[in-house]
């Protein structure tokens, strides 16, 4: 199949070439399969495999796109569109800057983070996972929801400035599974991200729910007080709020356009907590990585924060045309964000419970609907949901209701923040609007930031 | 084609399914460009065409879909077997409500189709608007216009066979600038429904000129105002935000997959339960809430639902009493059952989906809120003590249930003694939402009453983007806590 894609973009580069339309070609492949869960049954089953084709034609700093989903077969369509890419960019309005066309020295193609075995995953093994994850947790009461996600995801390219070409290809899986209470409507949820077959672990979804379950059914929710909170944030919250930081801190098209809470003269500076480090780290096969860019610049691990301090801003390609800057290899359909661990050992939410404190704990997993209230003070606001508890110092474990914070990412990820753990998970920070982008951060399995206000706490689910 | 599909269908009838729906789409097309301080960012065309098979085979669902058509016999075959493993793991089998067969086109109303307009013509108009947005305090100038054209065609083995052809017009505008603390504003012109049609002719450049000096002029009074304070205020909510509370409390509360919890893994549920219809006070009496797909011109009128169901108007809430949900043919069975009364007499036609390679999920049409006798936003504003005026969806996060809120809005003008005082910055609002419409204290009568359009609402796993609307007047909301 390789070896068609790349002929039929070459096919297209010669038809491009020939009509004198100067092109680069983006060729997108899903084989996509979802299998969801409800009410503890399986409420949708489905499977699509879609191939896109995005055609970008240039005039010198006039630049249009056509897209289409098609077939690896419909080359006549596919020249149909250059056709109507070429006629579009001369109505194009010019850039006020030079958009840089791609020149591939050399052809790449990465197929290490494909598994045939876990791109095909079937129906059967889908179910089974599931039966084996949630095997004598569900009843009439508590109930089954979730999806499990898999597919192959190839990406493609040529341009008519070189005959070369790249080539990704991709598996990944994205679990989450959720027990709620059909009468209480409390929910707890676990998750997995899966590059190969051997990250699946159906057991070890299943030991995370039966201890949530364990702690939600000894007692009633209970709505708790606003003010200050210790928080300790679970890997989905903060590969949430790691991901706030990709779109209102650093990255430098954002912060030249006023979009961020961070400034140039910040580069160099102590911004966050000196247990904060984090990094783009493309070696990590876990986060589904492009180790070179689309437009051919290799891919090295590429540090953003160290011990607090800001390294500097991430540039794609267009962003830094426009504003004179040099790229970082960021033109890329997603990062591969690792947050560093530290010296923590506790790296569970059972070791958390066992810990011994001083004072309160809230431990928020997961963020729901985050958004972004103010993106010069990197403010933003979320509810907690699946399974927060508040871990008293008396060893005691209270179920609360959701609360909202409202806090800025520069106290999260500042002073407060009181420690990491030393281990690292996967948070499967996957959408699937759009075309097929499995995307991961590495997280560390824990954080926790002292003094954190709740602005809101329900009364009830 | 329709013939091959019509064989499939009836093939897999006669394999067992009991029910089989195809939706061909022969084509969409849409057309995005932006304009981003006069650089255009995106000038982007696209086309699709595909099949989706919708198949439900002993109370389970199957879905397939592809771009290519070439081998239908076998993308039927992998809808039947993806419902066939389906139906290894049923709790409550699925029964869909009974419809009419019905064979039918619609088409979305416009003048001048946006496709036949040149591009020249489309990249004129944005030239001229961000020419009129770039004013002195403006930093970042945002034009943006989207247009989609969908031909659809829906065949279902009961004898349906629907054709539409939809076409929609997103414009937008949007400014943001920076005050002396270097904190970025922004204000946005979101057109309204303008007249009965949406095509190219919608496009309204004197209108446009307008919003884009009105919308400048507002961000600059934000960039010199003093921040919204901490307070617990009456807010009068304009069209431009009390569309996304009306969006988000009542549509998404309201939606019947969210209540009976299939929406639990990604979207969320509701905190209204099904003993709630008929009994709830959801509002104050001045609350009158109805889906209403059958307003000419909006992405929420669409003749018929991804089911086949005409669209209605159905009252969700009347007068403050919790009365209609948002429906489709499967879940309305499933709730009258669980509930073991008859709480929804069928489907209410707001089965939708995305696309040919997604499957209809309930979806909102253009849900409103009812014009009240409290008069103009003058006379409105006359009769509050202490109050804020808010308008501009800048933020908005809503709890898991849509139990609570938060919201942050473009500007906010503080109102004294019945009086308009001062505009202010970062303005924010929150509460829960039974309390919040309870403390529904003033409704806007007909001339304050706009619809307006939301084109990305999302939703449903794999996930999906829907285009609906929401006709809302200017509300008053007492004892709400701002600034924070």
């Amino acid at each position: 199949m390789k070896d068609r894609i790349l002929e039929t973009l070459r096919d297209l580069r010669a038809y491009a070439l020939a009509k004198g339309v100067e092109t680069a070609f983006l060729y997108h492949e899903e084989d996509s399969y979802l299998m969801r869960f409800a009410n503890s049954a399986i409420s949708l089953n489905t499977n699509e495999h879609l191939v896109r084709l995005q055609i970008t034609a240039y005039q010198g700093r006039q630049r249009a796109s056509y897209e289409m989903i098609t077939a690896l077969d419909k080359l006549d369509e596919m020249q149909e569109g250059v056709d109507i890419a070429a006629e579009m960019v001369q109505h194009a309005q010019p850039l006020s800057y030079d958009p840089t066309i791609p020149v591939y020295a050399e052809s790449f193609s990465d197929e290490s983070g494909h598994d045939p075995a876990l791109a095909t995953f079937g129906n059967p093994e889908r179910l089974a996972f599931f039966n084996q994850a949630v095997a004598g947790l569900e009843t009439d009461e508590i109930q089954l929801s979730g999806i499990f996600s898999c597919g192959a995801n190839t990406i493609a390219q040529i341009n008519t400035r070189s005959e070369q070409t790249q080539y990704f290809k991709t598996s990944d899986a994205q679990i989450s599974i959720v027990l709620s209470h059909t009468a209480l409507k409390w929910e707890v949820i676990a998750e997995q991200s899966a590059q190969q077959t051997a990250d699946l672990d159906p057991d070890g979804l299943r030991r995370d729910l039966a201890f949530l379950l364990e702690r939600y059914q000894q007692d009633a929710p209970q709505q708790i007080p606003l003010g200050a909170y210790d928080i300790v944030f679970g890997p989905a919250a903060l590969g949430d709020l790691l991901s706030m930081m990709g779109y209102v801190g650093y990255n430098g098209g954002a912060m030249k356009r006023g979009y961020s809470f961070l400034r140039e003269d910040q580069v160099g500076q102590r911004v966050f907590s000196p247990r904060f480090t984090l990094t783009d780290d493309p070696t990590r096969r876990e986060t589904f990585p492009f180790r070179r860019d689309l437009m051919g610049m290799p891919r090295r691990p590429f540090p953003i924060f160290v011990d607090g301090v800001f390294q500097g801003f991430i540039w794609s390609q267009d962003d830094a045309d426009e504003f004179d800057a040099q790229p970082t290899g960021h033109t890329v359909p997603h990062t591969s964000m690792v947050m560093q661990g530290s010296d923590v050992t506790a790296s569970s939410l059972q070791e958390l419970v066992a810990m011994e404190r001083d004072h309160d704990v809230l431990y928020i997993p997961f963020l729901h609907y985050m958004n972004v209230v103010n993106p010069s003070k990197g403010l933003v606001t979320g509810s907690s949901r699946f399974g927060a508890l508040l871990l008293k110092r008396d060893g005691a474990v209270v179920v609360p209701y959701n609360v909202r914070l409202t806090q800025s990412l520069l106290d999260i990820f500042g002073d407060r923040l009181a420690w990491v753990s030393q281990a690292q998970v996967v948070a499967n920070t996957s959408m699937s609007y759009g075309a097929r982008n499995p995307r991961a951060i590495i997280v560390p399995a824990l954080m926790q930031v002292n003094g954190l206000e709740i602005s809101h706490s329900n009364p009830s689910y | 084609m329709r013939k091959q599909l019509q064989e499939q269908i009836a093939r897999l009838r006669d394999a067992g399914a009991l029910y089989v729906d195809a939706r061909w789409y022969p084509i969409e097309e849409t057309n995005e460009l932006l304009m981003w301080n006069g650089n255009l960012k995106e000038a982007t065309a696209s086309r699709e065409s595909g099949v989706g098979i919708r198949v439900l085979y002993k109370g389970a669902w199957g879905f397939s879909a592809a771009s290519d058509v070439g081998n239908l016999a076998a993308l039927f075959d992998t809808a039947l077997d993806n419902a066939r493993v389906a139906a290894e793991r049923v709790t409550f089998p699925v029964r869909l409500a009974e419809k009419d067969a019905i064979q039918a086109t619609f088409a979305s109303p416009n003048r001048t189709d946006p496709f036949t307009v040149p591009l020249a013509d489309k990249l004129a108009f944005l030239q001229a608007m961000d020419e009129k947005l770039n004013q002195p305090g403006v930093s970042q100038r945002i034009c943006a216009l989207t247009f989609i054209r969908k031909q659809i065609v829906l065949m279902d083995s009961e004898g349906s066979e629907i054709e539409k052809t939809i076409i929609e017009v997103f414009p937008s505008l949007e400014v943001m600038g920076l005050d002396a603390q270097g904190m970025m504003h922004s204000r946005k012109f979101n057109p309204t429904r303008m007249g009965d049609t949406r095509g190219w002719e919608t496009l309204d450049m004197d209108v446009f000129s307008a919003n884009a000096e009105r919308i400048v002029r507002e961000m600059n009074e934000v960039l010199v105002a003093e921040d919204c304070p901490k307070d617990v205020r009456s807010v009068i909510l304009l069209p431009g935000i009390m569309y996304l509370q009306t969006h988000e409390t009542i549509g998404h509360a309201l939606e019947l997959d969210r209540i009976l919890g299939y929406e639990l893994s990604y979207a969320g549920g509701s905190f209204v339960r099904l003993s709630d219809f008929g009994t709830l006070r959801y509002g104050s009496e001045k609350l009158t809430a109805r889906a209403d797909a059958t307003i000419p011109n909006s992405p929420g009128s669409f003749g018929y639902d991804d089911d086949g169901i005409p669209t209605q108007d159905n009252l969700l809430i009347d007068r403050g009493l919790l009365v209609g949900a948002i429906t489709g043919r499967q879940m309305v069975e499933e709730a009258n059952a669980r509930a073991g009364r008859r709480i929804f007499d069928g489907s209410s036609g707001a089965n939708r989906a995305t696309a040919f390679y997604r499957v209809p999920i309930e979806r909102m049409t253009n849900i409103n809120i009812d014009p009240g006798d409290d008069g103009t936003l003058d006379d409105i504003v006359r009769n509050t003590e202490r109050g804020i005026i808010l308008d501009g969806d800048k933020s908005w996060s809503i709890g898991s249930n849509r139990e609570q809120f938060h919201f942050a809005t473009d500007i906010g003008w503080l109102v004294e003694d019945g009086q308009v005082t001062q505009v202010v910055k970062n303005s924010t609002y929150q509460g829960e939402t039974i309390p919040f419409y309870n403390s529904l204290s003033a409704v806007g009568d007909e001339s304050t009453w706009e619809v307006c359009y939301v084109p990305n609402c999302g939703k449903g796993q794999p996930n999906q983007i829907m285009q609906l609307g929401h006709g809302v007047p200017i509300c008053r909301f007492d004892h709400v806590r701002i600034g924070e």
